[in-house]
């Protein structure tokens, strides 16, 4: 398990009364949520399609299936082990730290967050715009699996 | 709550962005109310993504009637990319929640619960 030093409580991106480090901020987080949406449709799409072309259900059926379990390899996977990105986080420059260790959150928590992803986007989406008036910019998912959301610039991969 | 200038921009730009986007996309694609799609329960916010996209496209009474505040979050979005204040700004959290208390009544009764 790679470990890293934990996040800098007082560093120059460090705002008064505001984050204890630098965060990522809200249009890259987006960003690269759009691009994981792309790459995780991508691969069930191609099955969805050729089964409907073929006209066949069970390939359709398939295609779901797959989608589901590379959906859920894909964010458990990338998130859960150092360096914590998904391809979307990386191209941004953006990946998820373990708020107390500055470590990798592991497979558990990182489930657990992904749970919190559909908690966050119950009630209007509210969790997720948490980040926009939250002190350490974490959404409800960032708060239930202890993690925040940092550019590489300021917490650089090994 | 004290909202970031930059974070409030990317947001508004996002959002802005996607109201012009989405009747593009294949099947225009929409954002579903996940409360409303679980419980049969409207959210204060549905009809938002419609409001929002109306608006863009310069219908406003047809976005007034999908959710009154879509209009305001547009020229809110509007306004913070023009004139983007110097600092941090903060909302009272009291005028946040009545307005979305309003919303819900709203909501509740165009969807015929009250």
């Amino acid at each position: 398990m790679a470990t890293y030093p934990p996040p800098p409580q007082t560093q120059p991106g460090a705002t008064p009364g505001g984050a204890s480090g630098p965060r990522a901020g809200f249009w890259a987080r987006f960003a690269a949520l759009l691009i994981d949406a792309i790459i995780v449709a991508i691969v069930p799409a191609v099955v969805i399609i050729i089964g409907a072309v073929a006209n066949s259900g069970a390939i359709m059926a398939i295609g779901y299936i797959v989608g589901v379990a590379f959906f859920l390899f894909y964010e458990i996977y990338f998130i859960g082990k150092a360096p914590g990105q998904t391809y979307g986080k990386k191209a941004l420059g953006i990946r998820v730290i373990d708020f107390a260790t500055g470590g990798e959150i592991g497979y558990g928590r990182s489930f657990l967050r992904l749970i919190g992803r559909y908690i966050s986007g119950l009630v209007c989406y509210l969790g997720y715009f948490w980040m926009l008036w939250d002190k350490e910019k974490q959404c409800w998912h960032d708060k239930m699996a202890n993690d925040v959301v940092v550019p590489v610039s300021a917490y650089p991969t090994e | 709550m004290t909202f970031d200038v930059t974070d409030a921009r990317g947001a508004a730009a996002a959002m802005l962005g996607g109201a012009a986007l989405l009747p593009l996309l294949p099947g225009h694609a929409g954002l579903p109310c996940p409360l409303r799609t679980l419980t049969g329960v409207p959210c204060p916010l549905c009809g938002m993504t419609t409001s929002i996209e109306h608006m863009v496209h310069g219908h406003p009474l047809a976005a007034l009637g999908a959710n009154p505040t879509g209009p305001l979050a547009v020229l809110a979005a509007i306004l913070l990319l023009l004139r983007p204040p110097a600092r941090p700004f903060a909302v009272p959290v009291a005028g946040v929640v009545a307005v979305l208390a309003l919303l819900w009544a709203f909501e509740l009764h165009r969807f015929s619960f009250i």
